[in-house]
């Protein structure tokens, strides 16, 4: 069926310079599936990380190799936890960008968002190595299995999420990401934000309370 | 104009459309805000004797910071704060019932005893 090109309101086109901009999708809620979706799979994801983290406070004790408090190594987690941080920043960005209908600002911010993802990982990624060349391994303790199984979860949630980012940026270069569905970009946003905000958990509850 | 499907769109038909995004600005003061917060995360570490979070009162303290990072990402940068009420109902049906059964399961193992 022909539709007119303006037929799909764009935030840009609607009220883009109300801070309460949005669009209503042509479902009961207003809320488009895919969204729905992804909401009701973060609410699921509250249950698999709230799991893991009550897991490692049961845990986090071990009664033998080394204890949290003598192994972590607290600036260098800050400094990781300030990159994930910023890569919301970056994410959100992206978000406002491709909502203005400005594709390649939006590229710029989601390649920014996975270089900040890509960091983030290669910094766990070395804490893991140095923690392993200290003698605390997967089955070391009860401590480090619960430790490596929460933070091990986290890494490759991110991992996937940096996937996500870099696909959207491909997606954009061949024009596949008009501004009709720029919520597409608002949804590996969500996913995104969320990584961040578990970590945000982690780095207080695993990290900075201590033993 | 009329096009036969969503993929004739041009992707660049509302290029610089809109040149001033005031949310934006929210963006950037928020991100700001975070990183003050986990700076002070920082120093409950690095100076661990300060009065504001000393013994019984770091885990409070700790606990309040984290929820308020927590809930300003998901009301400022997922949009709840913006979006339909029905998707902060939905996260919260989650998480609330993530909250519930885990601090059963830490109560069934005597965590706090």
């Amino acid at each position: 069926m022909a539709e007119t090109l303006t037929s799909r309101p764009t935030l840009a086109d609607a009220d883009a310079h109300q801070a309460h901009a949005h669009i209503d999708a042509d479902t009961n809620t207003g809320i488009s599936n895919t969204k729905l979706g992804m909401w009701l799979f973060l609410a699921s994801e509250c249950l698999l990380f709230g799991g893991l983290i009550t897991t490692y406070l049961l845990y986090r004790r071990p009664l033998e190799g080394p204890t949290p408090d003598e192994i972590f190594d607290i600036p260098f987690t800050s400094t990781s936890s300030f990159v994930l941080l910023m890569s919301s920043l970056t994410m959100v960005l992206a978000v406002s960008a491709i909502e203005r209908g400005e594709h390649q600002r939006m590229r710029v911010w989601l390649g920014a968002t996975a270089v900040l993802g890509a960091t983030f990982m290669a910094g766990q990624i070395y804490e893991f190595t140095v923690f392993a060349r200290e003698g605390l391994g997967f089955t070391t303790s009860r401590f480090s299995s619960a430790f490596f199984t929460l933070t091990g979860f986290h890494g490759i949630h991110v991992t996937v999420g940096i996937i996500m980012l870099v696909s959207v940026v491909l997606l954009s270069l061949r024009g596949k990401i008009p501004e009709h569905k720029a919520e597409s970009v608002e949804i590996v946003g969500l996913y995104w934000h969320f990584v961040d905000v578990v970590w945000v958990v982690i780095f207080a509850v695993v990290y900075l309370i201590p033993t | 104009m009329t096009i036969t499907s969503h993929d004739d769109v041009p992707t660049t038909v509302l290029d610089g459309a809109v040149k001033d995004y005031s949310r934006d600005k929210v963006y950037v003061l928020t991100a700001i805000f975070l990183a003050v917060l986990t700076v002070i995360e920082v120093f409950t570490y690095t100076a661990p004797d300060f009065p504001l979070w000393a013994e019984e009162l770091l885990i409070p303290v700790l606990m309040i910071l984290m929820a308020v990072k927590l809930f300003t990402i998901l009301y400022i940068f997922m949009h709840l704060k913006f979006d339909k009420p029905i998707l902060t109902r939905i996260f919260y049906s989650g998480l609330l019932l993530a909250m519930f059964v885990y601090i059963a399961m830490l109560a069934a193992f005597r965590f706090w005893f």
